[in-house]
């Protein structure tokens, strides 16, 4: 499998890891290009079927950041996420698919963060191989 | 007078009502009268069809609730919908009253209206099995039965030339009949969470088979027993220690049963084998909607977010609508095993989400349908 790109989705918060994103790319450092970005205002926003649609559509990995605790621009919404996200890792776990979820904090300072997470989040995608959901059209 | 946490033993004053009654017709008697006396507006009873069949009624009648059944072992219905938006008293199996408590957690059910007399039970049965086993294992025609019993772990059928045939539960379920699956596994026998919890488990020496052991769990069930004895319906005494103690003893035995099988049931699988052996399992829905239907812990109502985000043209293998519903039950299924009745093309659904359920309630050390206070732990989440 040595041709395998994974394909990876972050989901950032408007507030601090969208801007966090940002740094890292006004301060020209390198990350795989394989992640797309996808802008929410807070990270609770992003529910248990914005996740599994996702992996159901073929993506390898979603990565979720957020504004560190208590930072939160909403002041509790990354608390539910955090509580949310433990929860749909334990389910997706019993599903059969470790690890291929992640959530990280990333404040607007951390560009540096931000750079090394993806990176760190892509090779371990790529080490655990293509979700086995893809190709999951109707095929017979 | 009656006292919270009292357990008495009584009985129906009327004569009828008490031979007709599964065990001293005292839970038919208190309905009855809190009907009569205005307690409640109406009163939720299974209307008797026969050994197999029984239909869930809604009535203000007192005569209609003093037909109605004694102890259907065959009918595993789920009552906790029929007293949505009403003022009712109703009697219920465990799983019928943890429904109602998760119900009235989502703002369906007020629980001030309503009065909930639980029933002790070892497990229900399917009725189309049940008729399959008294063929086969019996050798009975399921027509010539009047009467049921379950005795020392034997489960004992009555015919109409007066004989009686008695097989072992466990012998029957290795065989593939006797209780439903979850009921199986099921860990809560008498129904703590109940307002009154009734049954025939401790009723010794004469009163055996005549009268019935009840437990006040709360200050309704406090109302509800007053009710009926100054209404001159029921007669009450306290029961014995001896009485307590061997009910103690039985619900051991039974929660004891409960849990190992549960260990049997649920084994760990190797990770590479779980998604194959979901979307297996998933692969025969044909997308009917109905264990969402028929699920008493369901409110979402017809904008759910298992059906709004789901078609038909996605795929079979890995279907949305039941990935949604295993995460969104996963704090709150309380295993009673409706969505598996209903399934037309038998997934085991109730297995599959209890799979998911129990890890999760263990975790969160939360037990759906138990205490009113403690709100589901994904509506609230702890700010720490």
């Amino acid at each position: 499998m040595s041709d395998f790109e994974p394909d990876i989705l972050t989901f950032c918060c408007n507030w601090c890891s969208y801007a966090g994103a940002d740094l890292a790319g006004v301060s020209r450092l390198q990350y795989p290009t394989n992640s797309r970005v996808i802008r929410v205002m807070c990270s609770s926003r992003v529910e248990p079927i914005h996740i599994l649609e996702a992996l159901k559509e073929g993506t390898d990995g979603i990565l979720v950041t957020g504004c560190h605790i208590g930072d939160c621009h909403y002041i509790e919404g990354n608390i539910h996420t955090d509580e949310r996200m433990k929860e749909i890792v334990d389910a997706l776990e019993h599903l059969g698919l470790r690890d291929r979820l992640h959530l990280e904090w990333v404040s607007a300072a951390e560009g540096k963060k931000f750079q090394e997470t993806i990176t760190d989040f892509v090779e371990k995608i790529r080490a655990l191989g293509p979700n086995p959901l893809k190709n999951n059209k109707k095929e017979e | 007078m009656v006292e919270v946490g009292d357990k008495l033993v009584g009985y129906a004053t009327d004569d009828e009502v008490r031979k007709r009654g599964a065990s001293g017709g005292l839970v038919t008697a208190v309905l009855a009268a809190a009907l009569e006396k205005g307690m409640v507006e109406s009163v939720v009873v299974l209307k008797h069809i026969d050994e197999y069949e029984a239909v869930p009624i809604i009535t203000d009648d007192v005569e209609e609730v003093l037909a109605s059944t004694g102890s259907m072992h065959s009918v595993p219905v789920n009552l906790a919908k029929y007293a949505v938006d009403r003022k009712v008293a109703m009697p219920g199996k465990p799983c019928d009253i943890k429904a109602v408590i998760e119900q009235s957690k989502r703002n369906m059910i007020d629980l001030d209206n309503t009065y909930l007399v639980g029933l002790n039970c070892g497990g229900t049965m399917p009725p189309v099995l049940t008729k399959q086993m008294l063929i086969e294992m019996y050798d009975i025609d399921p027509e010539d039965v009047v009467g049921e019993d379950i005795e020392k772990g034997k489960l004992i059928y009555r015919t109409k030339d007066g004989n009686e045939k008695a097989i072992s539960i466990e012998e029957l379920e290795e065989a593939g009949f006797g209780r439903r699956k979850n009921c199986q596994y099921c860990q809560l026998k008498i129904p703590t969470n109940s307002d009154l919890a009734c049954g025939n488990w401790g009723v010794i020496g004469d009163l055996a088979g005549s009268a019935t052991f009840c437990e006040v769990m709360n200050e309704k069930g406090k109302k509800l027993i007053e009710n009926a004895v100054e209404a001159g319906r029921i007669e009450v005494a306290p029961a014995s220690d001896k009485a307590i103690a061997i009910r103690e003893k039985v619900n051991g035995v039974m929660v004891k049963m409960g849990e190992t099988t549960q260990e049997k049931v649920f084994t760990q699988m190797p990770d590479e084998e779980r998604l194959p052996y979901y979307r297996e399992a998933l692969a025969d829905c044909i997308d009917c909607g109905g264990c969402k239907l028929a699920c008493p812990v369901c409110s979402c109502g017809d904008d759910a977010k298992c059906t709004l985000f789901h078609s038909l043209g996605d795929n079979y293998k890995m279907s949305m609508f039941h990935l949604v519903r295993l995460l969104h039950l996963s704090d709150s299924c309380i295993g009673c095993g409706q969505c598996t009745d209903v399934c037309p093309v038998d997934i085991p659904i109730t297995r599959i989400q209890m799979s998911f359920s129990i890890p999760v309630q263990t975790k969160l050390n939360y037990k759906p349908g138990m205490n009113a206070d403690e709100k589901p732990p994904f509506f609230e989440v702890m700010i720490k």
